[in-house]
């Protein structure tokens, strides 16, 4: 079951993803965290963020909106956070979020020393932030600077994640590996809305939010698929992800590992059992490795 | 490993048009004001659990109280005595018992659900108990006999008169509050807490209300369900730091 990514070996390929899982403490009473691959925690800003008013959540069709707004205690307080899970002896994925390229270098500054601390995943694809988060992720010239610029600021891996709300995102992608990306994570939510027909209003204080859970798995799927075939790191696929069936479908669309969001809330078990199912998957099916089934679909695609 | 439950429906019973009383076969040791978070369907349609909150709960028995809104809750009216349940929780704070030997409790429309099992701890821990039920009409003051004779006074209040007063639940408590040395609870809609807490908070009472807020995860992970906190610039989670909050922490008082 384990997997190599930027450098990191896990013990296999199912990770929370971020914002969907805190610092791991809300639920760790359920399950052993160490039998996730990784623990990607909150999305982390150099000064503690209070986030958007509410209302901040929307429930639709398969999924849900959510315009949190980066709400998180700031950089130093998620030490203490992120060295309370070594306990679990898990590799840690701390998302760096940011408006500018000097507050993304400043959350690596007051973290870098944690031996705790695996990696960075470089969230430039918030859509619910005002300035900088998405801001930076749809401009390949400004990602590529961006990397470029972190790249110097730590020796740890750096994962970028992109928002899927472009108009292609490999140009995004390639950008990313460019400018020295380890890897990329995708996708991040897409941009929605929804309105209130009682109250006649929309229903997010901040107008738009960002759309996750099963409805976005194709979407998802596709950008995957696309990314893969455009850069040659690995990619961590993510979107809509419910249970082990939708993480083989990353996986053979060329995802060398998997996060799981929302469906959290729904089944704060989805993780572990993801990890089972893919085990046995791999048994039935004569795999001898996760690694086996990597872009699988695009090897048969292409006979 | 933990909070995580398959129980079983012991009985599923219709209260009032609209409103539907759940009975489930072991307690999960939930204290009063706590909440369960209910997954209706086994497909993603809800895709989200539902909160909601335990009406009473002893070391045999879960009882929920729910008005039907959605597709959410209609799935889960649907289901039958002899069918399992998979729920979360307990979740949330619960309301805490103070040195006062004396309650007031006021409740509006579905708000009385958790308050139920409020006034029986009440009751139980000896404390002379004046419950304010206040609802839009007579058929939606629901379980009243029951909610009655848990109350060492019981007063009834409707929009259009049809039981009680004919007022707002709060005119009818303002007494009580001004009067008693007593602690202040209260679930109900936003204007009614607001309300409550400004009382509460005029006569120097000690004042605890319950929030009802869409929540996703239920945890505290998603930071989704947050409110205000008085005076600062920051959020608490209705999830966790809630649903009971002390009235002079959260916003509207």
């Amino acid at each position: 079951m384990t997997v190599k990514i930027a450098g990191l070996s896990l013990a296999n390929p199912v990770m929370p993803a971020s914002g969907c899982f805190g610092y791991g403490e809300e639920y760790a009473p359920f399950f052993d965290l160490s039998r996730l691959g990784a623990v990607v925690v909150k999305g982390t800003t150099a000064e503690p963020c209070a986030g958007n008013p509410p209302p901040r959540l929307a429930e639709t069709t398969g999924g849900m909106l959510n315009a949190i707004g980066l709400q998180n205690p700031g950089a130093a307080a998620a030490r203490e956070k992120i060295v309370a899970l070594q306990q679990w002896s898990v590799p840690v994925i701390v998302n760096v979020s940011g408006h500018s390229a000097a507050q993304y270098r400043a959350v690596i500054e007051v973290l870098d020393d944690l031996s705790a601390l695996a990696a960075y995943e470089i969230n430039i694809s918030c859509p619910n932030v005002k300035a900088g988060g998405m801001a930076f992720g749809t401009d390949p010239a400004v990602v590529a600077a961006l990397v470029r610029e972190l790249r110097c600021a730590t020796k740890k891996p750096l994962i970028i994640k992109l928002s899927p709300n472009v108009t292609d995102v490999t140009a995004i992608a390639r950008a990313a590996a460019e400018g020295g990306a380890d890897a990329l994570s995708l996708i991040n939510t897409l941009l929605g809305m929804a309105i209130d027909i009682e109250r006649r209003r929309p229903v997010l204080a901040n107008l738009t939010g960002g759309l996750s859970g099963p409805a976005i798995k194709p979407v998802a799927l596709r950008m995957v698929w696309q990314v893969t075939s455009a850069v040659e790191i690995p990619v961590i696929g993510m979107g809509g992800i419910t249970n082990a069936r939708d993480a083989i479908e990353f996986l053979m669309a060329g995802a060398s590992a998997v996060a799981i969001g929302a469906a959290n809330f729904t089944n704060p078990l989805v993780c572990p059992e993801t990890v089972e199912g893919i085990r046995s998957y791999l048994a039935e099916n004569g795999f001898a490795s996760v690694r086996e089934i990597v872009g699988l679909a695009k090897k048969e695609w292409q006979k | 490993m933990l909070k995580l439950h398959t129980l079983k429906i012991i009985k599923q019973e219709p209260v009032a048009p609209g409103y539907q009383r759940l009975t489930l076969a072991r307690g999960i040791a939930a204290q009063a004001g706590q909440f369960v978070q209910v997954r209706a369907s086994e497909t993603f349609d809800p895709f989200l659990r539902r909160p909601i909150s335990v009406h009473d709960a002893a070391e045999d028995r879960l009882v929920l109280l729910y008005r039907t809104v959605g597709r959410g809750t209609a799935l889960l009216a649907a289901k039958k005595a002899g069918e399992t349940l998979d729920l979360l929780g307990p979740l949330g704070s619960s309301f805490p018992l103070t040195d006062r030997a004396q309650a007031v409790v006021v409740a509006g429309g579905i708000g009385a659900a958790p308050l139920y099992y409020l006034l029986r701890t009440l009751k139980r821990a000896g404390k002379q108990v004046s419950f304010f039920y206040g609802a839009r009409t007579e058929a939606e003051l629901l379980l009243r006999e029951e909610y009655r004779a848990l109350a060492t006074n019981y007063s009834e209040a409707t929009d259009d008169g049809s039981a009680g007063s004919r007022a707002l639940v709060t005119d009818l408590a303002a007494p009580a509050i001004a009067s008693l040395d007593a602690t202040v609870y209260a679930c109900g809609p936003s204007p009614m807490l607001k309300e409550v807490a400004r009382l509460a908070d005029y006569y120097g009472r000690s004042c605890f209300v319950s929030l009802e807020a869409q929540l996703a995860c239920g945890v505290g992970a998603c930071l989704g369900c947050v409110v205000p906190v008085r005076g600062q610039e920051k959020y608490r989670r209705v999830c966790v730091d809630g649903p009971v909050f002390a009235a002079g922490e959260v916003f509207f008082c």
